[in-house]
């Protein structure tokens, strides 16, 4: 798994937000749990599950049709695609996420002083959105790190095809033929 | 009634869990690399009396086991780094293969020749002299006989490529109707998850059985980690491969060691030059890696109030090369892609309400992508494969410049005229702002969006170069003959040799291109 490897390697920037994510947390913020493991993790701690849920949830953005990214278990599914990765991008992912969650990340990006888990949906959102459209490609790669695995996570599970009007894989016929 | 053809096992195939020590072997041929040019080659090779042993990274597949037409399942499974291979930045997916059968498990079937104008520059500009149709076509004749490559009935033409070839026909673009490697195609549209039923005819049904009918032995599971040189750093000795878990995909522990007198090394663009570097082999001049070319990728989404169903039947019948030749600028090719959920929602701009919302109309939707014929121009130098931690990972870069934005942005703005032209309601960009068309006055929105990594959609699913061939030694890291320039027993064989993007769909090309190479490395002796 290489992709979510250099988005940390951009310069001093990249090396000192990587510090900051991987270290203290503004004022001692914690993370939020309000989503907790269904099983043992292979790779993310209990903080990084939710805070992975918190970002999945805003980046889904499921409504009423949709069943929510905790019932399809997101992180969980996350988790599991993770434990095949290498070493050292499980770590930059896991450090990606506690830098996002980071309530200074929100000070730098102006979007708030909590951290992410604890922000409400909107600031939430401008927090995502923000990192979408930085200047700083660091941020623009974090995101889209996060956006496709939650994305991949999500829309890979049955469940959340009937909204999307995809009937599921075609029946095939019976039989074969040498 | 429609029946499934059989899986057609691989005699002499090991996977990784059945290899429970480490393994001296050895070989007149060792081949890495199980694609289109490593499974040509070794079935050549084999038939000419060669004892080969061809080493693939990935597992090995089956229709019966493995293809069950859920993304979930084969993105992990079918592809490199999981699915998740990308550029450093995470600006351009790779699409990528990996498994017993290379990229021929998981592409859109679609097959081309090698285009005159492609073979015309080659010569000219990198020396290769007799890169000529004439002398490739017998080899592409015998290939599409063996994989039974036809043109598509119109009949087969599903309505996300009718978008395409019915909006360009208003609009006076030519297109063309594709030719595609298989048997009694179900239209089950999940060729990049493997096929289903066995009709595509990939390097796992045909030439890899061969080769193993042959005598070849194929490992699986086995990763390439080096190839080993003799003291004086003139020939290959032996290649070190470590044995993977195929349930976890990470070492064992075991190890496979092939001594040979020649060695082949077909792991396609990223993973050839990634092996040539870790080798440490001679590159005076620093080629190895250098000129990757990607046929990067813009789409542009179409909604109509009709359903398009683009996860269903054939994904790719229709192309359009109306676009290719742009005197100074790069041109660009036109093709669809098929749109299953879990691909969609990586494509799809945005985040939040406005991706859900994109989503749900999935079923109505249909993409138009335009492939970027890279390496064309001079100054194109394509993208970089290096190594980083020591050699563990790789490092892929691929700088978008001025001439890359130009061409997008023309091309999405042709895709969204075909798009309407075939009654779109609106079509879509891929901009981290998405512009909307619904009409020509609002296609000059798109020259206006910011250009840069990670905030337009781009993507491949052909990469090439790395290894590129060359007259010169200064230039290019292969021969003509596909020898490397300062080893005399090693050839590399698949798309990496490729010194600029084709203009089309890779797997025909380096069918053709190896099969006529490895004839040359058989009368070598």
């Amino acid at each position: 798994m290489e992709s979510r490897r250099g988005f940390l390697r951009k310069g001093l920037l990249g090396t000192a937000l990587l510090a900051l994510g991987g270290g203290a947390f503004l004022a001692f913020r914690r993370t939020l749990r309000a989503a907790k493991p269904r099983a043992a993790l292979s790779v993310l701690s209990p903080d990084e599950y939710a805070i992975f849920a918190a970002v999945a949830a805003r980046i889904v953005a499921v409504d009423g049709d949709s069943p929510a990214t905790d019932a399809v278990d997101v992180a969980g599914r996350a988790d599991d695609a993770m434990a095949q990765w290498p070493d050292s991008v499980q770590v930059e992912f896991r450090r990606l996420l506690r830098l996002f969650e980071n309530a200074l990340t929100g000070a730098v990006t102006r979007t708030g002083y909590e951290t992410f888990t604890a922000s409400r949906e909107r600031r939430q959102d401008e927090r995502l959105a923000a990192w979408a459209g930085s200047r700083v490609a660091v941020f623009r790669s974090g995101y889209q790190a996060m956006k496709r695995l939650a994305c991949a996570c999500y829309y890979a599970a049955p469940e959340s095809w009937p909204a999307t009007g995809y009937p599921g894989p075609p029946e095939l016929p019976f039989g074969e033929i040498e | 009634m429609k029946l499934l053809a059989a899986d057609r096992p691989i005699a002499n195939l090991m996977r990784g869990r059945e290899i429970g020590s480490n393994l001296v072997l050895s070989a007149d041929v060792c081949v890495v690399g199980s694609g289109p040019g490593g499974a040509i080659a070794a079935a050549r090779l084999a038939a000419a009396g060669a004892r080969v042993i061809l080493l693939e990274e990935g597992g090995s597949f089956t229709r019966k086991a493995d293809f069950h037409m859920q993304e979930a399942e084969a993105y992990p499974k079918l592809y490199q780094d999981h699915g998740n291979r990308a550029t450093d930045d995470l600006s351009i997916t790779i699409l990528q293969g990996r498994g017993v059968g290379g990229g021929t498990l998981v592409n859109w079937t679609t097959c081309f020749r090698t285009p005159e104008a492609t073979l015309a520059l080659w010569r000219e500009r990198h020396g290769l002299s007799d890169f000529t149709a004439e002398r490739f076509g017998p080899h592409w004749d015998e290939v599409e006989k063996r994989l039974n490559v036809h043109v598509v009935d119109a009949a087969e033409v599903n309505d996300n490529n009718a978008v395409l070839m019915e909006g360009a026909k208003k609009l006076g673009i030519g297109t063309e109707l594709l030719r595609r490697n298989v048997v009694s195609c179900l239209q089950t549209g999940a060729c990049g998850m493997g096929c289903p039923t066995n009709a595509k005819r990939g390097m796992a049904l045909t030439y890899l059985p061969d080769a193993a009918e042959r005598g070849a032995r194929v490992y699986a599971d086995c990763r390439a980690v080096r190839l080993v040189l003799d003291a004086r750093k003139e020939r290959v000795t032996a290649v070190e491969a470590e044995v993977l878990d195929p349930a976890t995909d990470r070492p064992t522990g075991r190890r496979v060691t092939v001594s040979a007198a020649r060695f082949v090394v077909a792991g396609g663009a990223i993973n050839s030059p990634a092996l040539l570097l870790r080798s440490g082999l001679p590159d005076p001049h620093g080629r190895v890696g250098k000129r990757t070319f990607l046929h990067p990728v813009v789409a542009t989404i179409a909604l109509f109030d009709r359903r398009i169903d683009p996860y269903y039947g054939a994904p790719q019948s229709v192309a359009s090369h109306a676009f290719i030749e742009r005197p100074g600028r790069t041109g660009f090719f036109l093709e669809v892609p098929p749109l299953h959920p879990m691909l969609a929602s990586l494509a799809l701009s945005g985040f939040g309400a406005a991706h859900r919302e994109g989503m749900k109309l999935l079923s109505r939707t249909n993409a138009v992508i335009a492939l970027l014929r890279d390496g064309f121009l001079p100054d194109d130098e394509g993208g970089t494969v290096s190594l980083r931690e020591g050699g563990k990972r790789l490092s892929i870069r691929y700088p978008l410049g001025e001439t890359h934005a130009e061409a997008m942005r023309e091309a999405m703005k042709v895709s969204a005229r075909i798009q309407l032209a075939a009654g779109a309601r609106e079509v879509r960009t891929l901009h981290k702002d998405p512009v909307v068309v619904r009409g020509e006055r609002d296609l000059r929105f798109i020259d206006e969006r910011p250009f840069g990594p990670n905030l337009l959609g781009v993507f491949t699913a052909h990469q090439m170069g790395g290894c590129a061939a060359g007259a010169d030694p200064k230039a290019s890291v292969v021969d003509g003959n596909l020898r490397h320039h300062h080893l005399a027993n090693l050839w590399v064989f698949d798309g990496s040799v490729f010194p600029t993007s084709l203009g089309v769909n890779p797997q025909l090309s380096i069918l053709g291109i190896v099969a006529a190479s490895a004839e040359r490395m058989i009368a070598t002796g």
